[in-house]
């Protein structure tokens, strides 16, 4: 335990602004000028638009003007991996909630009610609402044609099927399946699939948008406000230099805010009025925006006589929604992620992302991990049960060590996946008393994070001892500015409250790929360490011209530079060597996929682990499932901010408890049945367990600063699996669809009945 | 989402409340506005005029009369009845209830008024009011009408409550055997829910009379009459067996809406789970009360 007066002043510095109410939110800024958009949504399935009449919205006082796809059309269409989307719908609606005209007024009242006066008239299209129904011959096209841009957003691109639904296909092939099968013990498989599901962020999607002649600036809550400038762009012919992104506190991003969301729209509005336009969704609004892809797994495992697993086939189908978005990385990402910590040498796997008419699917925490570690994991107690085997022996005995490599084309594995299992079985949690060893279910998992490892940090040293950090990560909670404070303070000897960090600003901040894939501490944090440094390296030139010192000599103290025989602050440094009282020197760092001699290049820049038990009390009468205990591990390399990792990896949990028990977001033939934060359920605090350990793995081998490794995303991938394989192993009963809800539960019981 | 534009006024007595919303069809009571806003920022419901029954004195009393009733002014909140002294001791599985009703942002501005007068299926005071054969009291312009629990809802969203008639007062007389009370919700609010108030023989272990409702099924509370008749007059160490021989038959008489909230034949299993639960419960209160 540290001292309280030590851990205040470390204290995160926007924490202190939340809890104080100072912090600011897009809704909390007011642009000169401003204007409000109010969105007109498709309230049906698939439909040509026949005709948009805006004239009585347009009569309403205080009405400024319309935005319907008419007045954008020339602009042609967006996307991130595949074009397939139009600013505003224009002569067809794709999804209920599809936008299809925004009412621009002096205020949000005036705009929603004159948004109520907008005249659609719709005719409907045939319809693929489901990835069934996508497929089906004769299906319905969603989209006519498939424009991929490659290496635009991710390395790589999108593999669409012209003529078809499937706007991507992963495939991964190694060694020989069939002959593997042939000559298995045992050949086992299962179906699962797997719920769209909303991100539910507490700050639904807002954005402000002022358009400038040549010039346009964005208020938005992006965690990739480089992919934003570049889209914005390219839509509108406008130069990077000439677009500045700010993103100020962001209440919860989960990958809902990633890649590019509304910005296209409300810039859209700004040009058309020529004034600043605001739209601030309500979280319905944003549920109709986004959403997790759903998915349809079949998984198959070979094993020999021992219980070896010989070959693993999958195949996963997603449902990408109406537009691409990520969909097509999701679901690359998915066939990654059913791997799993194990020895196969034989693998087959495919993955296919399909448009469905449905909201728009959308990166979230662990992009194609849920769905994938869902299916593998209650696959893997299938397994173990059909062979009469322990599933936690069957799991230890196939798993790759430290150092192996589960497929050619990935890093070795960089974490004893075994110790994850040995440290969440043995958690004091489960010594307590009450506790019951039958009613326990396990699941693992290890993904690779996509970090592409390219960042840029400026630290800028004033001559006061004070610094600044500037970085394009954006503070979405996680913590990450008070942690590249706190890399930038470690790497220049000085206090953490010396560092601060700038708000994202586009215009201040260096390109960075995003916040996102668990990236931040390692690849920003790196660039902020080297930045750091190359600050440091200038002041030490200064002091060793000034001082006639060698360079070698010099350490940084808090302060200032000590050459061995006394301490010169950056005071006396900067005067000195500048010859005014004033200055202050600019460290630059960056990372590529070349730094450190090519070694972050090979993908997954390290492994996300996590490994969860979890022990159930079943309701045999109501079919209601009670989790009293769960542990959770992550090998995460190094803490940096104790409270804010463990936050992270509850967080994370938590949320995989929603996954497992309440979240669905439902649609009937296309029609949303709960887009709305009533209909919709996410677990409240007396719904996730009481007795949660969460330990974090500290080995100092992580390829980030201090050795970390990223984390965040772990934690929320073995819930839903370790409960299903309680409810197997001690009810008899295997789930195999999401949410494991009561009703669902009681009728697999009075099926064993 | 906003509310389309409304006026509002906030009248100090109740005549006053009543002529101001008149019956134009225009205006409507507002109380803690937990069910009316939310509804009128959908605009699900649309109303030119809101009158606030919050500035009126009286309508927050809760008392046990000389008649030995228990009345609850309409406007008290869920967290002003659940901590009340009185209903604590004369009817503790209401207070139970009230304190378990929603979150803790509806619980100390929604009223039990309002709760009854929006009309939801989905709700658990009606579901014992019913049970402990309350009366309401309705206030209009023409005078005073009492209608009684099991009347109210009419269908979903729909009470017999004039648009003009306020709802002033619950009054039900006190319990004198044991109220149980449950309900299974996976999500906002309940799946299904079940209360059971017997009256005792004052000097025996002997059920008087019961009152069970089952809730949230159809679109207002449905009494239990097999269960009801297989009750009276029975002791409390018989009370299993009672039901258990008529459960599957009163059960099946059920009004059962299939809808998200399960299917019907879920619904009404658990509709029997709870009631034998509810059962237990009370034959160990009636037990300890003797
Ligand atoms: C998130 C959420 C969860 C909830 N969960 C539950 C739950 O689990 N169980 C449950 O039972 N309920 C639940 N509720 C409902 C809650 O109990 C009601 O919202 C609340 O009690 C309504 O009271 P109010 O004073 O806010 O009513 P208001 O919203 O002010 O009014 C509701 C309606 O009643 C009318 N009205 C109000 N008072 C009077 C009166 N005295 N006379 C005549 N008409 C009147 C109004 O005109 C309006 O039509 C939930 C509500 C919310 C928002």
């Amino acid at each position: 335990m540290s001292n309280p007066t030590d851990s205040m002043s470390s204290v995160r510095p926007d924490l202190i602004e939340k809890v104080t109410g100072r912090a600011e939110y897009i809704t909390d800024l007011v642009v000169p000028g401003m204007l409000h958009g109010f969105v007109v949504r498709s309230p049906v399935v698939h439909a040509r638009i026949v005709s948009i009449d805006t004239t009585a919205a347009r009569l309403i006082e205080g009405v400024v003007d319309v935005l319907v796809g008419a007045d954008v059309a020339s602009f042609g269409r967006w996307g991130v991996v595949l074009k397939d989307r139009p600013i505003i719908a224009i002569d067809r609606v794709r999804y209920v909630g599809e936008p299809v005209a925004v009412v621009i007024a002096e205020t949000v009242e005036i705009a929603e009610n004159a948004a109520e006066l907008v005249d659609v008239e719709y005719e409907e299209l045939p319809r693929a609402t489901t990835i069934r129904e996508a497929l089906a011959d004769g299906a319905p096209l969603i989209h006519e044609r498939h424009e991929n841009l490659e290496d635009f957003y991710f390395k790589g691109g999108a593999r669409p099927t012209q003529n078809s639904n499937v706007f991507h296909t992963y495939r991964s092939s190694v060694g020989d399946v069939d002959a593997a099968e042939a000559i298995a013990a045992h050949v086992h498989e299962d179906s699962f699939t797997f719920p769209a599901i909303s991100h539910f962020a507490m700050e639904p999607h807002t954005v402000i948008a002022d358009f400038q002649g040549d010039a346009l600036t964005i208020w938005a809550g992006a965690q990739t406000p480089t992919a934003v400038q570049k889209v914005l762009s390219r839509l509108f012919g406008l130069q990077l230099a000439k677009i500045r992104v700010v993103v100020p506190f962001v209440g919860g991003g989960f990958g809902g805010k990633a890649s590019v969301k509304i910005e296209p729209l409300v810039a859209a509005a700004s040009w058309k009025v020529r004034r600043p336009v605001r739209v601030a969704q309500s979280i319905s609004d944003s549920m109709l925006t986004c959403r997790r892809l759903g998915a349809e797994i079949t998984i198959r495992t070979a094993v020999d006589a021992k219980g070896r697993i010989l070959a693993k086939t999958a195949k996963l189908l997603l449902d990408g929604g109406a537009y691409s978005d990520t969909g097509s990385a999701v679901a690359t990402k998915s066939a990654n992620r059913i791997m799993g910590p194990y020895v196969m040498p034989n693998l087959r796997l495919e993955a296919s992302a399909v448009y469905t008419n449905t909201v728009p699917g959308a990166a979230f925490r662990s992009i194609g991990g849920p769905q994938a570690v869902w299916a593998k994991e209650s696959h893997m107690d299938n397994v173990a049960a059909a062979i009469g085997m322990d599933p936690v022996e069957f799991r230890l005995i196939n798993m790759a060590g430290r150092g192996e490599r589960t497929r050619p084309d990935l890093r070795p594995l960089d974490m004893d996946m075994s110790e994850l299992v040995g440290r969440v079985t043995q958690s004091p949690v489960f010594e307590t008393q009450g506790s019951n060893r039958r009613a326990r279910g396990l699941a693992v998992a290890a993904t690779d994070p996509a970090n592409t490892p390219i960042a840029n940090a400026i630290v800028r040293l004033k001559i006061d001892g004070s610094v600044s950090v500037s970085v394009s990560s954006i503070e979405v909670g996680q913590g990450a500015h008070a942690t590249m404070a706190r890399v930038a303070a470690q790497t220049l000897q000085q206090r953490f409250s010396a560092v601060t960090t700038l708000r994202t600003d586009t215009d201040i901040a260096p390109y960075d790929w995003g916040t996102g894939a668990s990236r931040s501490t390692v690849v920003v944090g790196l660039s902020v360490e080297s930045a750091a440094l190359d600050a440091a390296d200038q002041i030490f030139d200064m002091v060793a011209d000034v001082w006639e010192l060698p360079k070698d000599s010099l350490t940084l103290v808090e302060g200032g530079v000590s050459t061995g025989s006394e301490v010169l602050t950056f005071h006396q440094i900067f005067h000195r060597a500048l010859g005014v009282d004033s200055g202050e020197v600019v460290g630059r760092g960056g990372i590529t996929p070349r730094s450190k001699k090519g070694a972050l290049a090979e993908s997954p820049l390290f492994w996300e682990t996590s490994a969860g038990l979890a022990e159930i009390v079943v309701d045999e009468d109501t079919g209601q499932i009670h989790v009293p205990r769960y542990a959770s591990a992550a090998d995460v390399g190094r803490v940096i901010n104790r409270v804010a990792a463990e936050g992270q990896d509850e967080g994370a949990a938590a949320m995989g408890f929603g996954h497992a028990l309440f979240e669905e977001l439902e649609f009937d033939d296309g029609q949303p049945v709960n887009a709305t934060p009533i209909d919709y359920t996410i677990p409240r605090i007396t719904d996730v367990p009481p007795v949660f350990d969460t330990i974090l793995v500290e080995n100092g081998d992580g390829p980030g600063p201090g050795g970390a490794k990223g984390m965040g995303e772990g934690a929320i991938l073995p819930v839903a699996p370790a409960i299903a394989n309680a409810l197997f192993s001690t009810y008899g009963i295997r789930i195999t669809d999401l949410p494991m809800t009561p009703e669902k539960v009681w009728r697999a019981l009075q099926k064993r009945k | 989402m906003l509310t389309s534009p409304f006026t509002f006024e906030k009248p100090t007595t109740i005549a006053d409340a009543i002529e101001a919303v008149g019956d134009s069809g225009e205006s409507m009571f507002y109380s803690g506005g937990t069910e009316l806003l939310l509804a009128m920022k959908m605009r699900v419901i649309h109303t030119e005029r809101l009158v606030d029954i919050k500035g009126i004195p009286g309508l927050d009393r809760i008392v046990l009369t000389d008649a030995n009733e228990i009345e609850i002014g309409s406007r008290c909140t869920h967290k002003r009845i659940a901590a009340d002294p009185v209903i604590r001791e004369h009817a503790p599985a209401l207070s139970t209830l009230c304190d378990n009703v929603a979150n803790v942002r509806v619980r100390s501005v929604g009223t039990i008024g309002g709760n009854l007068c929006f009309g939801e299926p989905h709700a658990d005071p009606p579901t014992m009011l019913a049970a402990l054969n309350a009366r309401l009291v309705l206030q209009g312009q023409t005078g005073v009408r009492f209608v009684h629990a099991d009347e109210f809802i009419r269908s979903e969203l729909e009470t017999v409550r004039e648009p003009d008639e306020l709802l002033t007062m619950i009054v039900f007389p006190r319990p004198t055997g044991p109220v149980t009370y449950r309900r299974f919700k996976h999500g906002e609010r309940p799946s299904v829910n079940v209360a059971m108030a017997w009256s005792m023989e004052a000097t025996s272990s002997t059920i008087k009379t019961a009152r069970v409702r089952v809730g949230a099924l159809g679109s207002r509370p449905q009494p239990l009459k097999a269960v009801e008749d297989a009750l009276k007059g029975r002791s409390i160490a018989d009370v299993r067996p009672a039901i258990e021989a008529v459960l599957a038959e009163a059960l099946d008489e059920l009004d059962i809406n299939d809808d998200r909230h399960g299917g019907a034949d879920y619904k009404r299993h658990l509709a029997g789970v709870l009631l034998l639960r509810n059962a237990e419960e009370a034959m160990t209160r009636g037990k300890r009360s003797r």
